[in-house]
């Protein structure tokens, strides 16, 4: 049996609101509308993979963790985590994992983070041995070592995720949540935490990450589930989603004068200001066809060429998935 | 039982980041509470007898009141704020801690300034014992320490049916409201000078005074009502038992957390 089984997992919720219409009896008639927050999703995941979880807002992304963790309870289906189910046997199932939940902190707001972790030790029942080894380990990857006096109120962002992470780790989880871990790190911190992420996978901690941010994506993340309208459209491998969709390539043109529009006809052109903006896929359009024809529509002065970005990709394939 | 310690040490240390508000809010309590002191004590001064009471019984009432109260809302400050914990997704961080719900809960948040009030309460109590001449016996105290932790479990039981409500979204707060801090006004008096309903009420509906006032009155060697000795001794044992049922409750209303959007 894989670490994580779930069967047909399922969660509704039932919101009430006011009726629309009526006078006096909108105080007590109510409109029911069931939300699907997630329906049906049935995937297995193995012990050490890391896996990444992407979806547009409100896609379910959030419940599929929360059921994970226990949080919440499923309306249907089920899931087994190393051989527990999460809502039943909560308390062992969370001695083993591990989360960090981006903008909420799981630490203690006004006293030293030093004196957190000790909370965590006596929570956790860990060894005080052990417990200080593996602190010092973590705080040295993590380079807290000047940050344990300071309450956690007076940490930036990035130190902050870094004391969260830490925190999460100290009970040594076998599996470990991560949600949104890189929002609003400077680009140092990400590199930082990325490596640091890859250690952790790399010494057997199952992850699971949800991100918007799609280059955590493609350094950490072999393999990725897209959710949306709470269903999982997708679960394999990202290169090969990546690969679904052709490359486009974007030109970007600035003429002296204004070019020859005859001469652009037939090309996907659009304008910015000054500049034209030519889309086209190299495998349909040799790039040379494409580039004598820019070049024949008047005087280049300036000329810019790059692949399209992967938000840009990922957005097109929510398009065309109906997200 | 280490990690209740640390929890409440790690408390004391956040409240001491800000020493000269708590050390200002303790005063504001004890201020307070010796207003409702002062006039319990004009009262008695105006008038010679409640009922069958004596001013300085009267006190007593009040004294053990307030003691269970301060106590209790010291406690309580976790569940007291708990629609909050929901509404901003605390409980989420709860349910990932490998410690029972509601122990965490009641140990994430205490309150220090309630200290105030206790010992006013402790005082009126004091007052009351040596100006009646009460005659301490060992029985009497056992008897006065299991009302004060009966009582405390009671209206600990009371507050958590308001957080069972918070799982449901009901807002119905005002109404339990109206059992513990009308409660508190009600039952700093004795219970049998009031009319009928009322009595009803807090003898059985949330049994505030069974718990309290009938243990007191033995202590004071004025029974309130004509019943054998083990009553008075289970009498506190009604606390307990309301506590666990609501407990129960309160982890049915787990089962049935939404928790919120990320």
């Amino acid at each position: 049996m894989a670490f994580i089984e779930a069967q047909n997992l399922s969660r509704s919720f039932v919101r009430y609101s006011a009726a629309k219409d009526g006078g006096l009896t909108r105080l007590w008639r109510r409109e029911r509308t069931t939300i699907e927050a997630l329906s049906g999703a049935t995937f297995s995941v193995e012990r050490g993979e890391l896996v990444g979880l992407i979806g547009p807002n409100g896609a379910g992304k959030s419940t599929t963790v929360k059921l994970l963790t226990g949080i919440l309870t499923p309306t249907d289906g089920t899931c087994v985590v190393d051989g527990r189910v999460p809502w039943q046997e909560r308390r062992e199932h969370v001695r083993h994992l591990g989360a960090v939940f981006g903008q909420r902190t799981q630490l203690w707001w006004d006293v030293p983070i030093r004196d957190s972790f000790e909370l965590l030790r006596d929570m956790y029942s860990l060894e005080q041995g052990p417990w200080q080894k593996r602190l010092d380990m973590l705080v040295d990857a993590l380079d807290l070592g000047e940050l344990m006096r300071a309450p956690l109120r007076q940490l930036s962002l990035g130190q902050r995720m870094r004391a969260e992470l830490c925190g999460s780790l100290l009970h040594e989880p076998a599996l470990l949540f991560l949600d949104e871990p890189t929002i609003g790190l400077d680009a140092v911190s990400k590199l930082k935490l990325r490596a640091f992420l890859k250690e952790e996978n790399a010494r057997g901690t199952t992850i699971l990450l949800t991100t918007h941010d799609m280059e955590d994506m493609l350094a950490l993340c072999s393999r990725v589930m897209v959710l949306g309208h709470g269903k999982l459209l997708y679960d394999g491998q990202l290169d090969a989603l990546l690969g679904r969709y052709d490359t486009v390539h974007i030109l970007r043109a600035v003429y002296d004068g204004a070019p020859d529009p005859s001469r652009l006809s037939g090309l996907n052109c659009t304008r910015d200001g000054d500049a034209y903006i030519v889309t086209y896929e190299p495998e349909k359009q040799p790039t040379a066809e494409v580039l004598s024809q820019v070049l024949g529509a008047g005087a280049v002065r300036e000329m810019t060429l790059k692949e399209q970005n992967v938000d840009e990709l990922i957005a097109r394939m929510y398009q065309e998935m109906a997200l | 039982m280490r990690y209740v310690l640390h929890s409440m040490k790690m408390l004391w240390k956040s409240a001491t980041q800000y020493r000269s508000s708590l050390v200002m809010q303790i005063i504001a309590q004890l201020i307070m509470t010796a207003g409702d002191l002062l006039a319990v004590l004009v009262l008695m001064d105006r008038f010679l007898h409640i009922g069958r009471w004596q001013p300085a019984e009267v006190l007593f009432f009040f004294g053990v009141m307030q003691l269970t109260f301060a106590m209790t809302e010291c406690f309580n400050r976790g569940l007291g704020s708990f629609e909050g914990m929901i509404g901003s997704g605390a409980f989420d961080s709860v349910l990932l801690r490998p410690r029972g719900l509601l122990l965490q809960v009641i140990c994430s948040q205490l309150d220090p300034r309630r200290f105030g009030s206790f010992l006013v309460g402790g005082a009126a109590v004091a007052l009351a014992s040596r100006t009646l001449g009460l005659r301490w016996t060992a029985a009497k105290a056992l008897l006065f320490g299991e009302t004060i932790l009966g009582s405390l479990m009671l209206l600990m039981g009371l507050f958590l049916i308001e957080a069972t409500m918070c799982f449901f979204s009901v807002r119905s707060i005002e109404m339990v409201n109206a059992l513990t801090y009308g409660g508190r006004s009600t039952c700093q008096y004795p219970i049998d000078i009031y009319p009928k309903p009322l009595r009803l009420l807090f003898l059985y509906v949330a049994p505030i005074a069974l718990c309290m006032h009938l243990p007191v009155s033995v202590i004071l060697d004025r029974p309130m009502f004509a019943v054998p000795g083990w009553c008075v001794w289970a009498a506190p044992l009604t606390g307990l038992l309301f506590f666990l049922l609501m407990v129960r409750a309160w982890y049915f209303g787990v089962r049935h957390y939404r928790s919120t959007g990320s």
